[in-house]
């Protein structure tokens, strides 16, 4: 359950990630395992995050400069006036953990498709599978290495409460797995084929969810 | 003495028998050794919320103005709460022991609730039943299997391997699943989502006008029936599998552009074309079939 010391915890978890830690917080981390868990998922979250940095080109900034100056003159954004909460108490504030990582995971693969944008338009086969593999590419790593670090407990590895649902998320998640290779096959042999594309992205969804799923219950052993 | 012995004998037996249901009501007893039953009196459109990692979850609406929740649960290393804040009523299975059985965790509930009340229902495995429930409805589960009847509002459903019935349900539903199975019958929905990986897809509904209709699977079987004075725009798209109608389409005149040259595909305007219907499947074979 959540302690007043929690609460105070989360209100300066945005400091405590960017390095600022109080001998308080720190000797609350040490107490509470619910916040040491979700320093477990931030920090996961983070290096991941770190991870695609190299993936993901940086537009320049003189296109950031032009696309704000754009956006200000059709009255869509404006000055910021005063100084705005921080991002993450707005945006991570109010989620659970399982759905912390399944937004995370989600929104990975929407930024992964979202840059594959351009590649849609192109119609030569070999730039439309470069265009394929670049965007896939680090989804599929980063999936990978989030399934390796949120240790997704084996069927028989942790005392299972509830065998049924257990041994369902794992039946299911092979059955994602292996609708994940029969997309991935699609669209390598048809790399301008969008319609196979779009049930690789949900079946990357699919998998996100139910490893969020399968990481929360080894968690709590609920 | 032998007529009243035998008298005396058949009292007995008489007895006897009248004891021994009793006496097998107590030996059965274990099984519903927790009992609670609480009463709570709510304001118009409540929300209810259950969360249960085992068992049966069975909701059904009522005329009174209150929540009534009877939860049995046989051991005693789990409990059960309910509670009101606000005009939210809380329905909770507690574990209380670290070490617990599957078999410890059951709970099973049977719930009253008014017509407008608003569900949020989280059920692990087992199984989930909803009548006549007319508001907003969100349905999680693992393995647990949902069937709802008569219900209304904005419906959200999610199993893993669960599968999922809709009878007669009316307002917006947006049902995902990955290896259940999904049946939609009766439906009079103007917004159906209904998408899964490898379950089969049977929609048995009206099409009403300016309804969207979109159903999606991996594999497996999408079926559509529908009726001859039935208005709608058709897109049946299988990657691999095959489509198959039987409904009188009217061709576009300009196909769109973004039909793909590597799958199956029909299209075309059944009537005016009042609703949206939109079929996909990876694998899996499309039937749009007439209704008998």
């Amino acid at each position: 359950m959540p302690t007043s010391g929690c609460t105070d915890f989360e209100n300066h978890l945005e400091k405590w990630m960017e390095g600022e830690r109080s001998p308080q917080g720190q000797a609350h981390v040490r107490e509470c395992a619910r916040c040491r868990g979700l320093l477990d998922d931030l920090s996961l979250i983070a290096a991941a995050a770190r991870d695609s940095a190299p993936a993901v080109m940086e537009p320049p900034p003189a296109l950031w400069n032009s696309l704000r100056a754009q956006l200000e003159q059709e009255g869509l954004i404006h000055e910021r006036a005063g100084v705005a909460p921080g991002w993450f108490p707005r945006m991570f504030g109010v989620l659970p953990r399982p759905a912390l990582a399944g937004a995370y995971l989600a929104a990975l693969i929407a930024v992964a498709f979202a840059l594959s944008g351009p590649v849609n338009q192109r119609i030569n086969k070999a730039r439309w599978l470069r265009g394929s593999e670049s965007a896939m590419l680090p989804v599929t790593a980063h999936i990978k290495s989030v399934e390796q670090r949120t240790n997704v407990p084996a069927p028989s590895a942790v005392p299972d409460l509830n065998p049924v649902a257990t041994a369902s998320l794992h039946e299911n998640l092979a059955i994602v797995d292996k609708y994940i290779a029969l997309c991935e096959k699609s669209v390598q042999e048809e790399p301008e084929n969008e319609f196979a594309r779009d049930y690789l992205v949900d079946a990357y969804q699919q998998k996100a969810e139910l490893l969020a799923q399968l990481s929360e219950r080894g968690g709590n052993g609920r | 003495m032998n007529t009243s012995q035998s008298v005396s004998s058949g009292i007995t037996w008489k007895v006897a028998g009248l004891l021994a249901p009793g006496f097998l009501l107590l030996t059965a007893t274990p099984a519903l050794a927790h009992r609670l039953e609480q009463h709570f009196t709510v304001d118009p459109r409540p929300v209810i919320t259950i969360h249960n990692p085992n068992g049966k979850v069975i909701v059904r609406a009522w005329a009174k103005p209150e929540v009534m929740v009877v939860a049995n649960h046989a051991s005693a290393k789990v409990e059960v709460n309910a509670e009101l804040s606000g005009n939210r009523v809380d329905i909770m299975t507690r574990q209380l022991e670290d070490t617990i059985s599957p078999d410890d965790l059951r709970a099973d509930y049977e719930i009253n609730v008014p017509e407008d009340a608003e569900l949020q229902i989280h059920n692990d495995s087992g199984e989930v039943n909803v009548a006549n429930v007319l508001g907003d409805m969100n349905v999680e589960t693992v393995a647990a299997g949902v069937d709802l009847e008569d219900a209304a509002g904005y419906l959200t459903v999610k199993t893993v391997g669960g599968s999922f019935q809709c009878l007669r349900c009316a307002g917006r539903l947006e049902v995902s699943s990955i290896s259940g199975a999904l049946r939609l019958l009766s439906l009079r929905s103007y917004h159906v989502r209904a998408q899964t990986a490898t379950g089969n897809i049977l929609f048995d509904g009206e099409f009403l006008p300016n309804g969207l209709y979109r159903l999606k699977n991996y594999s497996g079987a999408i079926e559509v029936r529908f009726s001859p004075g039935d208005s709608f725009d058709l897109t049946a798209t299988s990657l691999k599998g095959h489509v198959n109608n039987q409904a009188k389409l009217t061709p576009p005149t300009h196909p769109p552009h973004y039909l793909s040259k590597f799958s199956n595909t029909i299209l075309g305007t059944l009537n005016a074309g009042r609703a949206k219907v939109e079929l996909s499947s990876f694998d899996g074979t499309i039937n749009v079939l007439k209704r008998d």
